[in-house]
């Protein structure tokens, strides 16, 4: 590929081991997928930091950058961790042991003397400057929800930088121009219709559904297209959220929401898929007994969602079912005191820096229920349980 | 005799009797305390011949703890490599070409002397 005059001489070594190393694994990685050259990125948000997951090879790679004085170049932010910071006990079901708590102390100190926003949160996107990243600037983030969001909601550039590539191009501020920071490979050319009655609503629980059903079918290289406008934040999000988690996919345009523009002639085929089909997976899905525990946060709630939980539970008495919610502490400082008064009162848990997927949460015959199709699709794989139902059907999940 | 050539991804040259992988996933098939693979094979010292890669976003830390804890192979060729393979060779320094045809690797056998140099790959 081609490179600048001062990309050469970080490639070669002039700037040191760590830029040299970082730049190589970008350079090789974007050489392999014929890209033609470098671009600079806007911010990065590194997935891969929990030491369950990295373990000691991980943790090694990270403190040798950090002890050599690298520094990220652009504002970077990283994923969750398999525990709250602040209360190693918080997520029920759960042990981590003394050396898991050393391991991910030492990554947490190596990223933080790099420089990174220890928020450790999977929605960046509700940082404010993070928010505030001006639409059509390329990003490297590892983080697959994010990384839909990211693209197809907030209009900034990103592919799934998975691995330490996220890392790397932190480090050097850069990546390889391809995928999707190439205008074109923005723009649909499959659109999914929603057949349906006007008054059937399409919420979260439905648009995780919708996002596992356009996975199995959508078999083409452009993010696919949803005529369906999508109402509220928590929609978007879970639907962003499935398609990552099911579909492995880094886009989807969502009509009024994504904001992009193209002619509809680009669309080759319309694919219409009919609500009976959404109605029947939910209806396998949905809780026929009382779980043992009731979880929200994947990913991560924001204030508005909350408050939507602690509003819902206002009027019950007598809760016998644990509920936890994950978020990230800047999402907690936000929260009006009503519904802190409230959620305290129902016992219900705000966890931060970690969520039910990246914990060593649980174990096979553990019965759960979430409005996450993503918590669903994870969890499921570990031997737990789990049926979806709304926020906003929290009231049914507590009668049984 | 043998000589072909593929695409250079990690540059170096290396030298050693080939261990043949079919899908190749460094997590959770190879343990990077002893270079063991799940079928009782080890990668130390080895050329790796992988038909295709398996993926796993861990991949690349475990082949940076098999260089760190001293049972890399020598090199990898590929049919077909993948960016957490190639993040994984380039931070341990372990040479990586791609871009072979499969049914030139699939004549190759588990102790067959490789020599890597380069895009350069003779098989003795």
């Amino acid at each position: 590929m081609y490179l600048t005059k001062e990309e050469e001489k970080i490639l070669n070594g002039e700037y040191g081991w760590g830029l040299a190393k970082a730049m190589q694994v970008i350079v090789s990685v974007g050489d392999s997928l014929n890209s033609e050259k470098l671009i600079n990125i806007a911010h990065a948000h590194i997935s891969g930091v929990s030491y369950g997951n990295i373990g000691e090879p991980g943790k090694k790679l990270i403190k040798q950058f950090a002890d050599e004085g690298i520094k990220f170049s652009v504002k970077t932010t990283v994923n969750p961790i398999g525990y709250d910071t602040m209360d190693y006990d918080a997520i029920p079901f759960t042990r981590i042991d003394k050396s898991y708590i050393i391991g991910q102390e030492e990554i947490l100190r190596s990223l933080n003397k790099m420089g990174a926003d220890l928020t450790l949160s999977c929605t960046p996107y509700y940082l404010p400057n993070v928010n505030e990243i001006k639409k059509g600037s390329s990003v490297a983030w590892g983080e697959s929800n994010a990384v839909v969001y990211g693209n197809s909601v907030l209009g900034i550039k990103t592919n799934r930088e998975g691995g330490p590539i996220s890392l790397m191009a932190a480090i050097i501020g850069k990546i390889y121009y391809y995928g999707l920071h190439i205008e074109k490979n923005r723009i649909p050319e499959i659109k999914y219709k929603i057949h349906k009655p006007e008054d059937y609503e399409i919420n979260e629980v439905r648009a995780g559904i919708i996002g596992e059903i356009i996975s199995k079918i959508h078999n083409n290289d452009k993010p696919p297209y949803l005529e369906e406008k999508l109402k509220n934040d928590t929609t978007i999000k879970e639907f962003s959220a499935s398609l990552g988690a099911a579909g492995n996919l880094a886009m989807v345009v969502i009509n009024g929401i994504t904001p992009i523009r193209f002619d509809e002639k680009e669309i080759k085929e319309t694919i219409t898929i009919d609500f009976n089909d959404i109605k029947k997976r939910e209806e396998e899905l949905k809780p026929n007994e009382r779980p043992d525990l009731i979880y929200f946060g994947c990913p991560h709630t924001n204030k508005h969602e909350i408050e939507k939980i602690a509003n819902n539970l206002k009027k019950i008495n007598n809760l016998k079912t644990k509920i936890i919610i994950t978020t990230s502490r800047k999402e907690i400082s936000k929260l009006d005191r009503d519904a802190l008064n409230i959620l305290r009162s129902k016992d219900v848990k705000l966890i931060s820096d970690t969520c039910l997927i990246v914990s060593p949460f649980g174990y096979k015959g553990l019965n759960i229920v979430t409005n996450s199709y993503k918590a669903y699709f994870y969890l499921t794989k570990r031997g737990i349980k789990v049926s979806l139902i709304s926020i906003d059907n929290l009231e049914e999940v507590l009668r049984l | 005799m043998k000589e072909f050539r593929g695409r250079v991804l990690v540059k170096g040259e290396a030298e050693g009797e080939a261990l043949v992988i079919d899908e190749i996933s460094f997590y959770g098939d190879i343990n990077p305390n002893n270079g063991m693979l799940v079928d009782g094979r080890n990668v130390k010292d080895k050329i790796i011949v992988a038909y295709k890669p398996k993926g796993s976003t861990v991949g690349s830390y475990i082949i940076y703890a098999l260089k760190e804890n001293g049972f890399a192979p020598r090199a990898i060729i590929m049919s077909k490599s993948e960016p957490i393979i190639i993040a994984g060779c380039v931070l341990a320094n372990i040479p990586l070409v791609d871009n072979i045809d499969i049914n030139v690797l699939k004549e190759i056998k588990d102790g067959d002397k490789i020599i890597v140099k380069n895009d350069k790959i003779i098989v003795k």
